[in-house]
């Protein structure tokens, strides 16, 4: 979303262009057992393998949680038969991971076209040196868009639809901060399309949206400070006059109310419908993850956290493979 | 009917105390005032109404089928998902009213944009509308624009209120305060996942 914001920024996985708006759901592990810390990790490499097998091994690049969360809830509530298959990650001992089955095919149609479409707002949004990056990760992923958009025709013209109604938003310096997430929103909203079933539809269409705007109204936040410095668009700080990217207590008291209500609306949606084995995971991330990550970012302290992260995973890759 | 106890989601062997607790904790989590003007409260009704009746039956059945009433629970939560039932200054805004109540949002929105008083119930309305889109910020910004033309209004001060603390009493599983800045939380070991995302993810690369 930063590329597609036009806000000029620094990824903070530098590699991957596509994540700047992804990265803030997470499963928050020490409230999860191990089985079903297990159990996420076999999804999440379960769409690795989908993404690998329906759109190409280039496709697999875009792999994060946000796009497994997508495959959970777009799931039956069941855990497919799980398979085990080495993989460069994992070359001898292997990892299991689930079989692709059909709400995993949409989840992994529906991230390419995400991703890629993402990847063009970078490309739109830099000069041609800043844009390099953008140009060569979506030439990269273009055949597997192909691919994913006539799979999904809807979703991909949903997708940039949305995308170019953000892209309006943003040029006109929007100063509304509903309307500037709800072009995200609805784009998110848009991957519950395809379920049959009314209620079901009408359950993740709702948790969807409010993911979508608690996503986009985080990313804005977490960005303030960087778009204070560089003059750009941020619905946030234009809302609530930040110039300096500091947080007034009363501009943060309203915006917390804001994402609370948002958490509130998934949390509602969530208890709605039966998620089956994703239960607990879904359980804990929106009534615990959600709070903890939002509060991080309005503290100032989360790209730390994920900048230490990465460096402990580098370390921990290097010394296993 | 489905099973009772499925739906309460106890056992047969179940004691009183352990299903009364398990009604409990359903009806918090479906009561009305957690589905606060949600666009999905038909459905937070609909499982009220299966959640009371399960219980009644159990009820019922340990009792030897001679008692009646949700004997000692929450008393059967089923009104109360509906929303401004107050009654309106104008013919056009009760429309609007109605509108929102059976949720037609796109009806009561075009019912709005052509009332020319935007008045303290407009802006009430207009806030209810937002709130239902979803569009947290504009709702309380209305509710707070007919809060200041209409100061002693309970029901725009209710609005105004809820926007501003009224998720903090919502639902979470086994209590506990419902907020960001309530959150206990240390961002550093949730962040320490068992996982890579390999630097954007080129790999899964478990390395737990």
């Amino acid at each position: 979303m930063t590329a597609a914001c036009g806000r000029e920024a620094d990824c903070p996985s530098p590699s991957c262009g596509c994540s700047e708006v992804f990265g803030y759901v997470r499963p928050p592990l020490q409230d999860l057992s191990q089985e079903e810390a297990e159990r996420f990790r076999r999804i999440y490499c379960g769409l690795c393998h989908t993404l690998g097998q329906r759109c190409g091994p280039a496709a697999r690049f875009i792999l994060n949680y946000d796009f497994t969360y997508l495959a959970i809830l777009l799931s039956a509530g069941r855990e497919g038969e799980p398979h085990r298959a080495r993989c460069i990650v994992s070359p001898i001992h292997g990892r299991t991971y689930l079989e692709a089955d059909p709400a995993m095919e949409t989840a992994a149609d529906e991230s390419v076209i995400l991703a890629y479409w993402q990847l063009r707002d970078g490309v739109a949004d830099h000069d041609w040196f800043h844009g390099l990056k953008y140009r060569s990760l979506s030439a990269a992923l273009e055949p597997a868009y192909r691919r994913a958009a006539a799979a999904r025709p809807g979703f991909d013209e949903s997708t940039r639809h949305q995308l170019r109604l953000l892209a309006e938003l943003e040029a006109e310096r929007c100063g509304s901060v509903d309307r500037a997430a709800d072009a995200f929103a609805v784009l998110l909203s848009g991957a519950a399309r395809e379920v049959d079933e009314p209620v079901r539809r009408r359950v993740l269409e709702q948790l969807l949206y409010h993911l979508g705007r608690w996503v986009y109204l985080v990313d804005a936040a977490d960005d303030l400070k960087k778009d204070a410095a560089s003059g750009n668009y941020n619905p946030v700080a234009l809302r609530f006059g930040l110039t300096d990217g500091v947080w007034t207590p009363e501009a943060r008291r309203e915006f917390t109310a804001t994402l609370d209500h948002s958490i509130h609306m998934m949390t509602t949606a969530f208890e709605l419908w039966d998620f089956g084995v994703w239960t607990p995971v879904l359980e804990a991330t929106l009534y615990n993850g959600l709070f903890q990550v939002g509060r991080a970012v309005l503290d100032g302290t989360f790209q730390a956290a994920r900048r230490g992260e990465d460096r402990k995973k580098s370390k921990n890759v290097e010394g296993t493979t | 009917m489905n099973d009772p106890y499925q739906v309460l989601g106890v056992s047969e062997s179940a004691t009183d105390e352990e299903i009364k607790r398990a009604y409990r904790e359903l009806a918090r989590k479906y009561h009305p005032d957690n589905y606060h003007d949600n666009p999905l409260a038909d459905l937070a009704q609909e499982k009220m109404k299966e959640i009371n009746a399960a219980y009644e039956e159990i009820t019922k059945m340990r009792s030897g089928g001679s008692r009646s009433g949700s004997a000692g629970g929450y008393g059967g939560y089923q009104g109360g998902y509906q929303q401004y039932r107050q009654q309106s200054g104008s013919s056009v805004l009760q429309q609007v009213r109605i509108a929102i109540n059976s949720g037609d949002i796109s009806r009561a929105e075009s019912l709005l944009a052509n009332y020319s008083d935007h008045n303290a119930e407009w802006n009430f309305l207009r806030g209810a509308v937002c709130y239902r889109r979803g569009w947290m910020d504009e709702a309380k910004r209305y509710y707070q624009t007919a809060c200041q033309m209409d100061p002693g209004n309970m029901e725009y001060r209710q609005a105004l209120a809820f926007m501003e603390n009224g998720t903090r009493q919502a639902y979470r599983p086994g209590g506990g305060q419902f907020g960001t800045d309530l959150c206990g939380g240390n961002i550093c070991l949730p962040l320490c996942c068992a996982y890579s995302l390999c630097n954007g993810g080129y790999f899964c690369c478990p390395i737990w």
